[in-house]
């Protein structure tokens, strides 16, 4: 249900014809774009990055609250919206805007979907080295939500690829930031605030990323360990020993028997490089574990996005590295009555929770697992949750000393609160 | 969207001075022309003269002192070694310099998680040595990382040859302890890259110390490579250089560092080093790879036909540190070598898109001579990031004027090829009147409003990276005679 009088709703809805016209604005069978069961009163599918700005403008002259909406992969990864009139689709906003294939940067509108953008670039033996989970995840999601999966082993978050940004703000303004060059430290670096802040401060309507080129050879293997100690330990050997590790997940028996059909704890890892390099990288690889890690076709990255899509409850934790086997492991014990699949990112410190039972004690979970994290100096984000359990926890973690500037950046760039009230941090 | 302030009213009175010295101990605050002077500079053309430099040697203390200069409204300079190169440290229009240099411990190495926690007055490089027994290094590395400092990097989010592959100082930077315009103490990031909220910490990085001064950092350290593999690649034209540096790039080679020098600028080594540059080249090619010693033999093999496929005369590879070193030798000294073929030189610092190298390189060649002045290139080719250096004798008359003419026209040539002013120097004052060629109004506003949501105020490095305070329209990039220094209740700006 929508939170304002449909008066407001009514006189927007048709200004919002006049901009985008009126097949592009949405006021029927609106369940669709629910957002933890908050029904917006109408939709709106802007075509271009002035009519977002305009869209902007009028809901705010109408007090009435936007959520930017994109593949709604990662959309669940917030607190439940305070108010919500307007979902804003960019799902017509989609184009390449210039790839420059020798420069290895390319600009496209916030609504591309990633796995079109990475169909494109393949053909020039290029990628954005990040694979975040659901295939309908567009870039302007993306970056809001800092969605990042098993690549970020070696390659981090969208913060470290994206160089350039375009976004429109409440009052109907829009602006840039960073530029189409590599390599830039012109002005404030507002694509770092902009990556993570959840549609809370502007809506993205085009970036600009730089490329890595696909590395010309890859392999993957699943090494089978006799607990999470042990994985954990392989994985941070190969960080130190520099092997050309791309992707290294460690999977809980649960996971392992979803990912690689093997019921034990197991390190998923991908090889990438130049091909002397790869072969030795296995041969270091299995040493480590001492026995024989099976050779996995690459399909065994999609059962692993199968797997860790968010389901009834997710969650993750962040932690430092060395502390992952003993939260994982404490986690396990737990949650042993209810089968839940781990997956790691050992050197980034990252512990991905899921549970498909709809029948998981989750708050005990939400606390026990903010506990161990906050005893190992790092926090626990509910990925998706049911919105009855979301009402009465932070979903992004614990508050902390620097929320009131982060309050005042929220009220200096949204001074009438319109996007997407009461979803950040702080209910922000 | 606007949101404009005017710069502090205050002024560094003898009486501000005195409360300095009664928070920091009289030991720690300069205040006399003398003592001064040697402030007056950073590593620019850029000058101004503070009335106070203090030197505090714990958060407490740069808190106290920046409770004061808030409290009288003056401007705070935040300096760490002083050899920004665009004016970052210089007190345009007076103030206090906090100068961080005394903070310089090493607090905490966890060589597990690969982090260090340090004090912004660390040395760059002093942080690589300290954690190299441990297998360790610090990867950005600004040509000047044997002074300069950490807190100084994250100011100016600083570069290096090897940001290529590494990266910038923004992806090395976790966590900050922060001081506040108003002297409050905040952390922000923390001992990993995710934590609750925005990415203060990211948005922190680059901020040229007007949002806050970092008392503490958290760094990502990395684990050094088992090879490394230098190639010196010589070229007769310098378009052959440009157009290998094209392809190693789209060729998928991701080398650590590819860095291009140009004749004038071996004129300038050769003698000195001798790292066996030929005279007679016109450009030479100075690439790393670094990994597992089967990478890097296989990338040294692709790039080395690479170059030769673009009329390389001849590709050297140096495997043994020695032999790296001696290549780098060439590299490092080659700014300060300048100063043999002429008294002053004026560093640029533009960004543009790889595939303009060629076009770019020859309009800057094209532009000094129009200005009628000799151009030495030594530079990040791999990202594009240029750094031409004027030469020039500032006691001819007119000569300075020429640099200044000729640097904004290179500037102007790297924006219309789709670039950028700076990539690793930061605006600071000297490019405030450039910047306008890349953002417009509301793009600067979205800044502004970040810098009132730090609660920043007039007081933190005013005049400088954006057009910010009504009234530094009239500085010229500082270039200003002499301010008298503080004495009695004088004022001094």
């Amino acid at each position: 249900m929508s939170s304002l009088a449909p008066s407001s709703l009514a006189a927007f809805a048709a200004q919002a014809c006049e901009i985008t016209g009126a097949e592009n604005v949405i006021t029927s069978d609106l369940d669709t774009y629910a957002v933890d069961d908050v029904t917006p009163g109408v939709a709106v599918r802007p075509l271009d990055e002035a009519q977002v700005a305009a869209t902007l403008l009028a809901a705010a002259t109408h007090s009435l609250a936007v959520i930017p909406l994109g593949g709604r992969e990662h959309i669940g990864c917030c607190n439940v919206p305070a108010r919500y009139d307007v979902a804003l689709l960019t799902e017509r906003m989609s184009r390449v805007v210039a790839h420059e294939p020798a420069d290895m940067t390319i600009t496209v509108d916030a609504g591309a979907r990633l796995t079109d953008v990475q169909s494109m670039l393949a053909e020039h033996g290029q990628h954005l080295p990040l694979d975040p989970i659901g295939d309908r995840a567009t870039v302007g999601g993306i970056i809001a939500a800092s969605a990042f999966g098993p690549l970020r082993h070696a390659h981090g978050t969208v913060r470290d690829w994206l160089i350039g940004i375009r976004v429109a703000h409440p009052d109907g303004s829009v602006s840039k930031a960073g530029g189409r060059v590599v390599k830039n430290v012109t002005g404030y670096e507002m694509t770092k605030l902009y990556a993570g802040s959840f549609g809370t401060l502007a809506v993205v309507t085009e970036a600009t990323f730089k490329l890595a080129p696909v590395p010309p050879l890859s392999s993957t293997i699943a090494l089978a360990c006799d607990s999470p100690h042990e994985g954990a330990r392989v994985a941070l050997a190969a960080r130190d020993a520099g092997l050309s590790v791309r992707r290294c997940e460690l999977l809980s028996p649960a996971a392992a028997r979803r990912v690689v059909g093997s019921a034990r704890w197991h390190l998923l890892c991908e090889i990438a490089g130049v091909s002397a390099a790869v072969g030795r990288s296995l041969r270091e690889l299995r040493s480590l574990v001492g026995g024989s890690g099976e050779e996995r076709p690459q399909e065994v990255w999609t059962h692993w996005r199968h797997a860790f899509t968010p389901a009834y409850f997710s969650l993750r934790l962040h932690l430092m590295p060395s502390r992952v086997s003993d939260a994982i492991e404490r986690l396990a014990t737990e949650l042993d009555e209810n089968p839940t699949s781990i997956s790691s990112t050992v050197v980034a410190g990252v512990v991905r929770l899921n549970m498909l039972g709809e029948n998981a004690p989750t708050e005990r979970i939400v606390v026990a697992a903010r506990s161990l994290a906050a005893a190992a100096g790092g926090h626990a984000v509910v990925e998706a949750a049911p919105s009855d359990l979301k009402q009465h926890i932070d979903v992004l973690g614990e508050a902390r000393g620097d929320l009131p500037i982060m309050r005042r950046l929220k009220e200096q760039l949204d001074p009438t609160n319109v996007l997407s009230p009461g979803r950040f941090l702080g209910r922000l | 969207m606007t949101v404009q302030e005017a710069v502090p009213g205050g002024r560094v009175t003898r009486v501000v001075v005195r409360e300095l010295e009664r928070a920091l101990g009289r030991e720690r605050v300069l205040s006399t022309p003398e003592e001064l002077i040697a402030y007056e500079f950073d590593g620019t053309i850029e000058r101004g003269m503070p009335q106070a430099v203090v030197f505090p040697e714990s958060t407490e203390q740069v808190a106290a002192a920046v409770r004061i200069a808030h409290r009288f409204d003056v401007p705070v300079i935040p300096r760490g070694a002083g050899t920004g190169l665009s004016g970052g440290a210089v007190a345009t229009i007076g103030g206090v310099i906090v100068a961080l240099t005394r903070m310089k411990r090493i607090l905490a190495v966890d060589p597990v998680n690969l982090t260090a926690v340090v004090e912004p007055g660390v040395v760059n490089l002093d942080l690589s040595n300290h954690v190299a027994p441990l297998g360790l290094f610090y990867a950005p590395d600004p040509s000047s990382q044997r002074a300069c400092t950490i807190g100084g990097n994250v100011a100016e989010n600083a570069g290096g040859p090897h940001c290529l592959a590494y990266g910038a100082t923004t992806q090395h930077i976790l966590g900050l302890e922060l001081v506040l315009a108003d002297g409050e103490v905040v952390n922000v990031g923390g001992a990993m890259r995710d934590v609750p909220g925005y990415d203060l910490a990211g948005l922190f990085v680059g901020s040229e110390g007007t949002l806050a001064i970092a008392t503490k950092i958290t760094v990502r350290l990395m684990r050094l490579p088992e090879s490394t593999r230098t190639l010196l690649a010589i070229f007769d034209t310098v378009d052959d250089a440009s157009n290998a540096v094209s392809s190693i790039i789209a060729a998928g080679m991701v080398p650590s560092a590819l860095e291009m020098m140009d004749r004038n600028i071996i004129a300038a080594i050769e003698p000195v080093i001798h790292a066996g540059f030929p005279l007679d080249a016109e450009a030479v090619l100075l690439i790393e790879v670094d990994g597992l010693d089967e990478s890097t033999q296989e990338q040294a093999g692709v790039i080395d036909a690479i170059c030769r496929k673009h009329a390389a005369r001849e590709v050297r590879i140096a495997v043994e540190k020695p032999d790296r070193d001696r290549l780098w030798a060439g590299r490092k000294t080659s700014i300060s070598a300048l100063g043999r073929l002429y008294p002053n030189y004026y560093v640029l610092d533009g960004v543009v898109p790889r595939t303009k190298l060629v076009e770019v390189l020859r309009q800057t060649y094209a532009i000094a001579a129009k200005y009628d002045l000799d151009v030495a290139n030594v530079f990040h080719a791999g990202d594009g990031n240029l750094h031409p250096n004027l030469l020039f004798d500032e006691r001819v008359p007119g000569a300075t004027e020429r640099v200044l003419q000729a640097g904004a026209a290179i500037m102007r040539l790297c924006v219309d090829a789709g670039g950028s002013i700076t990539g690793e120097h930061g605006v600071g004052l000297e490019k405030r009147d450039f910047i306008a060629w890349i953002y417009d109004e509301p793009d600067l506003d979205a800044m502004r409003r970040v810098k009132a949501a730090f609660g920043t105020g007039a007081n933190y490095n005013p005049c400088k990276a954006f057009p910010t305070h009504k009234g530094c329209g009239e500085i010229h990039s500082g270039r200003l005679p002499r301010t008298p220094a503080a004495d009695g209740a004088e004022m001094y700006v």
